[in-house]
């Protein structure tokens, strides 16, 4: 049994991947909530909004702006654009004019956009085969409770992390468009009747999506300290696990089943022995568990929580 | 002010409605009888532009509303009562109502219909931060009702309120939309029940097979043979 203070450093670790995991999952059930489908594609446009921000970052730094204070929001601010209007063109490309037709034509037309989407940041990426460093702008060093060594780096992943699944809570749940993100959930055909146009209302979806992903690419860079092509595949998977083990379209399932995957991951690399290299079979076992046990989640789709 | 002309719709190669012409009186309850299948609810929906028509115009208060999308249709003053409610199941009594309002959003009387609403069915007050899903169908076609009525609509369409309601619910429910169109609304009631119907609508429509069979003054349509013989059984 290992000491505590490792367990509780473990799953401290776990909260701070789990916020990551839950900004990509709560985009694949928004998706799934107003259009009932799912965007095989969301991980890779994770990867994207990843690069789109390193990109600013070099960008900024080459005009000589490196303060991170400056530096990191534009970063977010151009890779959410970049992200939401990526997410918005493959929604009206791949999801839209398939509605109609069977629900595995909509996944391979996403997998294949993410193929496209990935292929397109290996070829035109300069050098874009290797892994690329991410710019540290965040505090470094930290301090320790009980044993446990909190990084002012973690601090503030977490925080943005949480500020942004906050900013969407308030969306969803105090504006106009966010109503109609709702009802568009609950029954399409209604929410026309009461005036909502259905179209926009779909476009947000996917714009709101696309740029949580972006903020979770971006995270991750600092997190890691770099980032590369391939990393939406990985993302992608857990992401919609996560989703998945929230209860596809709950919005706050995805949050719970971000965290968990995140928390199950750290604390078996600590748990098991060579558990670091053994943390993602643990971590899908225990989806797979899951999906056996309660096909329908954690908050499930009877569950009054779903938007 | 609603004006239907020659409009037909098909699903496919069936035929649903066929050269459908028929207008509504302002500040009148006009209702539109037929059985099960005649085309009622495809009336409503192509109406609303759900179901677009393949031939024929549609007129609101004189202008086309035919090409128009659903979204643009009801912004023009129409609220709906759809078949079946389709109340937002995970949405609390307020937020319903909230949605009745969507095309203002924040129209400086919000409150204040909320209120009139909650006056017209006060079990909705009490209720208001339950979620539709878990009520009865009673108030659920109440709150459909009140929903409809956020929107301050010129035209009021009921497609089957009364079905699934016991007998003093729909008395409740028709009483409610003669006061509803006392206060200015006009109102179009899609009925099965032709007996209740006519005893509040000032005017009407028959319709069988997709085709208008018969039309005029309340009193007309239930003195007319059809109407007598396949749905008051006199």
């Amino acid at each position: 049994m290992p000491p505590l203070e490792l367990l509780l450093q473990q799953a401290l670790n776990g909260v701070m991947l789990g916020v990551m995991y839950a900004l990509i999952a709560v985009g694949f059930t928004l998706f799934f909530g107003v259009l009932d489908v799912i965007h095989f594609s969301h991980g890779d446009i994770f990867m994207l909004g990843a690069f789109a921000g390193l990109s600013t970052l070099l960008g900024l730094a080459a005009v000589g702006l490196r303060a991170p204070v400056a530096a990191l929001p534009l970063a977010f601010v151009a890779a959410i654009l970049v992200t939401g209007l990526v997410g918005v063109l493959a929604e009206r490309v791949c999801v839209k004019p398939l509605a109609r037709s069977s629900p595995l034509m909509t996944l391979l037309a996403t997998l294949s956009l993410g193929l496209v989407i990935r292929e397109s940041v290996l070829i035109f990426y300069p050098r874009g085969a290797d892994p690329k460093p991410f710019p540290q702008l965040l505090p470094q060093g930290g301090f320790e409770v009980g044993g446990v060594a909190i990084r002012y780096e973690n601090l503030a992943i977490l925080g943005i992390g949480l500020a942004a699944m906050v900013t969407v809570d308030l969306i969803i749940r105090r504006t106009r468009m966010g109503a109609a993100i709702r009802a568009v959930a609950q029954d399409p055909e209604a929410a026309q009747m009461m005036g909502v146009n259905l179209d926009r209302t779909v476009d947000a979806t996917f714009f709101l999506g696309s740029g949580l992903a972006a903020v979770a690419g971006i995270l991750s860079g600092l997190y890691y300290s770099e980032i590369h092509f391939i990393m939406g595949i990985t993302g992608g998977v857990i992401g919609f696990s996560a989703a998945a083990i929230g209860g596809l379209g709950n919005v706050y399932g995805a949050i719970v089943g971000g965290l968990l995957f995140g928390v199950l991951q750290t604390t078996s690399a600590a748990l098991i022995p060579r558990g670091s290299e053994f943390r993602d079979v643990v971590a899908f076992a225990v989806v797979m568990l899951f999906l056996i046990v309660r096909p329908r989640g954690i908050l499930g789709e009877q569950s009054v929580e779903r938007v | 002010m609603l004006e239907l002309r020659g409009v037909s719709t098909r699903y496919g190669p069936i035929t649903m409605l066929r050269s459908v012409s028929l207008s509504l009186a302002e500040g009148r309850i006009a209702c539109l009888l037929g059985p099960n299948g005649a085309g009622k609810t495809t009336l409503i929906r192509t109406i609303l532009g759900i179901v677009k028509p393949v031939e024929g115009e549609i007129l609101f208060e004189g202008r086309r509303i035919d090409r128009l999308r659903t979204h643009e249709i009801v912004a023009l003053g129409i609220g709906v009562v759809p078949e079946g409610r389709r109340v937002f199941p995970r949405m609390t009594v307020e937020e319903n109502l909230r949605m009745g309002a969507f095309v203002e959003w924040a129209p400086a009387d919000l409150a204040a219909r909320r209120d009139r609403v909650f006056s017209l069915f006060p079990r909705l007050a009490e209720r208001r931060r339950q979620k539709a899903a878990t009520m009865s169908g009673g108030e659920q076609a109440m709150l459909a009702v009140g929903r409809a009525l956020m929107g301050r609509p010129k035209l009021l369409l009921l497609d089957e309120p009364s079905l699934g309601l016991a007998p003093v619910l729909v008395e409740q429910l028709f009483t409610m939309a003669q006061a509803i169109n006392r206060s200015g609304t006009t109102v179009f009631l899609v009925e099965q029940n032709a007996r209740k119907t006519l005893e509040i609508a000032h005017h009407g429509f028959l319709l069988q097979k997709g085709e208008i069979a018969g039309s005029g003054s309340a009193a007309e349509l239930a003195a007319s043979p059809i109407v007598r013989h396949a749905y008051l059984r006199a």
